[in-house]
């Protein structure tokens, strides 16, 4: 059963057009990482499945249920309303590559916002849940610092925190490390690797192969806005087939002159 | 040095009036344009032209000129309303312009990926206005609004050209009854001074105090 369904998607800005066709789904409990060099597409991907970029084509189901777009008698497709899209982004936990915390609030405040203000649950109901996360990434002892007073690597678990407080039925992770110090990707990625073993449902993309292919059941190679290739970590990574992936590799071994 | 002390229960009556005015015109001035503001956050492309061209248009007239209009418009359009009610009126619709402006760039200079992350969440847009927005963009935006706050007490004092009796005016008066203008508008100097002095030191304050937040 699907738990993510992308059928082909399609999305432009004006003239430049950065996903063409997008077809793949995810199953329920599936890890899946995305890899491909910069402006493939991968990020604008993420924020279509979780409805924060419009798309001109194809369509996106979230456990069955298509999202963002309905379509009317005449077969024309129409935004849905804000409403039933924000009720949608409940379902689908993002995690963002600059954090985005809220500066104004605690770290606490920070996981308890979504629970609080959207789901409108009880403060005493939704604290201790809020402090077992917190305490789920190691970082319940900084429960009433603001975020300023964070590391980078803290500051991403707890956005990973606030996203699982809305307890979504998928995470989306956009490029979460690439804004850290080398020694603090670790602490984020075993967070990421400890969600992906209690059977999270999870769209992964980064930079990070050795952690794809630790942690993913699938991996997706993107390029130009479209999948080249997609497989089994160790089939993919040891035999690519496409020589846009071959390259991409070799780079990434440190070959900085291929091309 | 003794005509001023002499003539300073008047001028203080004059202070009060002026304090009453710039009172209303602070208070109301700012809550139009915070309302303003916020909402050219929330409304439309429409909505937004609309409140752009507002702002623009008052940005481009000296506040003496808007009053002069204020004062002349309602017995133009057949309204009898008291002199006070006019210039007041004028004032508070030129100080919400530039709240309005104020606001609307704080709102506009916190980051977007605050939005995003409010999106993702579940938020709709008064929901992120409110906790995301409106939060963040108040910090931004206390110092230039105090910085208004104090430009609009200062310029209460155009009221007196068209007549209206408050401090200026006052001074004005006991300098033809007593011709010591020097002295008189040293002491009124002082007065306005001590009015506004307050109200920096708050501003000073609350700066201090968001620059440790952050």
């Amino acid at each position: 059963m699907a738990m993510i369904e992308v059928r082909g998607l399609r999305k432009s800005y004006a003239a430049l057009e950065v996903l063409k066709d997008i077809n793949f789904s995810v199953d329920k409990g599936e890890v899946v990482v995305v890899l491909g060099p910069s402006g493939s597409g991968k990020s604008t991907m993420l924020r279509c499945i979780n409805l924060l970029e419009e798309f001109q084509g194809g369509e996106i189901r979230i456990d069955g249920e298509a999202i963002g777009y309905r379509e009317d008698a005449h077969g024309v497709r129409h935004w849905c309303k804000e409403r039933d899209n924000a009720k949608l982004r409940e379902q689908v936990g993002m995690v963002f590559q600059s954090f985005n915390l809220f500066p104004h609030r605690t770290v606490l405040q920070n996981v308890m916002m979504g629970p609080l203000k959207v789901q409108r649950r009880a403060r005493a109901e939704i604290e201790p849940i809020a402090r077992e996360l917190l305490g789920k990434v190691g970082l319940l002892d900084k429960a009433d610092q603001y975020p300023a007073r964070l590391s980078g690597g803290q500051q991403q678990r707890v956005g990973i925190a606030r996203a699982l407080a809305m307890q979504p039925k998928v995470m989306l992770f956009d490029e979460v490390t690439s804004a850290l110090d080398p020694e603090l990707v670790g602490e984020v990625l075993r967070v990421i690797r400890r969600l992906a073993q209690e059977g999270m449902t999870m769209i992964i993309v980064t930079h990070e192969i050795h952690f794809a292919r630790d942690v993913a059941d699938r991996i997706i190679f993107m390029d130009g806005g479209l999948i080249v290739e997609q497989d089994a970590p160790a089939t993919l990574l040891s035999n690519p087939k496409s020589d846009r992936l071959k390259l991409f590799l070799r780079r990434y071994q440190g070959d900085y002159l291929a091309d | 040095m003794n005509i001023l002390i002499s003539n300073l229960p008047y001028l203080l009556k004059g202070a009060m009036i002026t304090l009453a005015l710039a009172g209303v015109i602070v208070t109301v001035g700012n809550l139009l344009g915070l309302l303003l503001g916020a909402v050219s956050a929330l409304v439309g492309r429409l909505g937004q032209s609309l409140i752009t061209l507002y702002i623009f248009v008052l940005r481009g007239i000296p506040v003496l000129v808007i009053m002069l209009l204020g004062y002349y418009m309602f017995p133009a359009l057949g309204y009898r309303v008291p002199a006070y009610v006019a210039v007041a009126t004028a004032h508070i619709v030129y100080v919400s312009a530039f709240v309005a402006e104020i606001v609307r760039s704080a709102i506009n200079s916190v980051p977007t990926g605050q939005i995003a992350a409010a999106r993702s969440l579940g938020m709709r847009r008064f929901g992120i206005l409110r906790e995301v927005l409106l939060p963040q963009a108040t910090r931004i935006a206390i110092p230039p609004l105090l910085n208004n706050s104090l430009t609009a007490i200062k310029q209460t004092s155009y009221v007196s050209v068209v007549g209206v009796w408050e401090l200026t005016y006052a001074a004005r008066e006991v300098v033809e009854r007593t011709l010591a203008s020097f002295q008189i508008f040293l002491g009124v100097m002082a007065i306005y001074f001590l009015i506004c002095y307050p109200l920096s030191l708050f501003a000073r304050w609350c700066e201090r105090r968001t620059t440790v937040i952050q």
